[in-house]
């Protein structure tokens, strides 16, 4: 009985021991690293795009696809290249998107993210005048 | 006188192990050291001896206390809301939803004992392995081109420690001094130790402690061994952005410890 009652109580302390150092907490990062996870390295190619009242469909057309790296970096089907971020500003998350114009010059296009998932992408992007642009990306 | 010469081999084999033994008995000598501390009064010890003797003085009224081990058959199923979560992601709905109770398991031991020879209880400690099915209470669109998808990804694989307390009230059926069945209430703390996944995390949805509440029926079957079938309703002991309801079932057994060892 004695080498069981070592036996239960080693038993515990493991399972103690095992939970303390398996714990982890919410971090300034973790919905960035979540939504950084579901959009890096998949081709994303659009479906729609709606501003005010036009609907445009682009559904398996495959005209337009932009691709995320781990890396940080981003390009299109029009051969676009740059950098990215996603941040999350207020309560607002964000792609910042730098790029490159044909003519060298730098660019930063702003994308609030509306949705993203595993296969579904939603972007509206940033304007300061006009209406701004929906997106709806697949993953495919 | 093939039969002495046996009787004379056994005897030199029986000869040699009994001198064996004693050659290491007394190699078993106690050191100076030794003796010495063989008078002398161990703290360590005394000090044990002491707070076994007030705990014995202190749960006097705490009787017949047996050790049992057990192991069970855990069926789950999460009720999960999201209303909280701000996050803007996406898990299409028919993916992560199942609404199921899947199985998992789990073990642990229980000390059954009596309250002033008349409350019946039992004190358990386990672990559990829980795989649970997730019903997601929110669905949300966004036509034309996404249909149903939730917010939130729960973790529905994890590890928890459990304690449980539980009364034990005797039930008069059949041939009580034989076969004794037990209404079980009570309640119970659960801890996840696993990992937490970042998904799980979002918004501080995250909770590790879950407290339960207990029913379930047990039959002792004359003291060999106990069967028993538990239902827990389990909620976030903190107020989370995530609320979950965690339901179970536990079917399993027991046996008494001294049985086994």
């Amino acid at each position: 009985m004695k080498n069981l009652y070592k036996l239960l109580v080693a038993a515990f302390s493991f399972t103690l021991f095992t939970g303390l150092v398996s714990c982890n907490k919410e971090t300034a990062t973790t919905q960035t690293d979540v939504m950084n996870s579901m959009l890096t390295n998949k081709n994303w190619y659009l479906d729609y795009s709606i501003t005010g009242n036009s609907t445009k469909s682009y559904v398996g057309q495959s005209t337009y696809f932009v691709t995320y790296l781990k890396d940080g970096t981003t390009k299109d089907s029009d051969g676009l290249t740059g950098t990215y971020t996603v941040e999350v500003v207020g309560n607002q998350s964000q792609l910042h998107v730098q790029l490159k114009t044909s003519n060298g010059n730098p660019l930063e296009v702003i994308y609030n993210i509306i949705s993203v998932g595993e296969t579904k992408l939603v972007l509206s992007k940033v304007v300061t005048t006009g209406t701004a642009t929906q997106l709806y990306f697949t993953n495919k | 006188m093939g039969a002495t010469r046996l009787f004379s081999n056994k005897f030199l084999l029986l000869f040699s192990i009994l001198s064996f033994a004693a050659s290491s008995l007394t190699a078993q000598t106690l050191t100076k050291k030794q003796q010495d501390s063989a008078y002398l009064l161990n703290p360590g010890q005394e000090r044990l001896r002491k707070i076994k003797k007030s705990l014995a003085k202190k749960f006097v009224n705490f009787v017949g206390n047996d050790v049992s081990l057990f192991g069970n058959l855990v069926l789950s199923n999460q009720n999960i809301n999201d209303k909280g979560v701000t996050a803007p992601i996406n898990y299409l709905y028919n993916t992560v939803n199942s609404n199921t109770f899947n199985s998992g398991y789990s073990g642990g031991f229980r000390i059954d004992g009596i309250y002033k020879e008349k409350h019946r209880y039992a004190l358990s400690f386990a672990v559990n392995r829980v795989a649970a099915g997730n019903n997601y209470k929110n669905k949300y669109s966004l036509s034309p081109f996404i249909d149903d998808f939730t917010h939130f990804k729960a973790d529905n694989n994890f590890t928890t420690i459990n304690v449980a307390a539980h009364y034990k009230k005797l039930l008069p059926v059949n041939a009580m001094n034989k076969y004794k069945f037990y209404a079980v209430v009570g309640p119970s703390f659960d801890y996840k130790i696993s990992r937490i996944s970042n998904e799980q995390l979002i918004n501080g949805a995250g909770n590790r402690a879950i407290i339960n509440g207990d029913l379930g029926a047990e039959f002792d079957n004359k003291g060999y061994y106990v069967l028993y079938a538990h239902y827990k309703l389990g909620v976030n002991m903190t107020s989370s952005s995530v609320p979950v309801q965690l339901n179970r079932f536990e079917i399993g057994m027991s046996i008494k410890a001294k049985d086994l060892f």
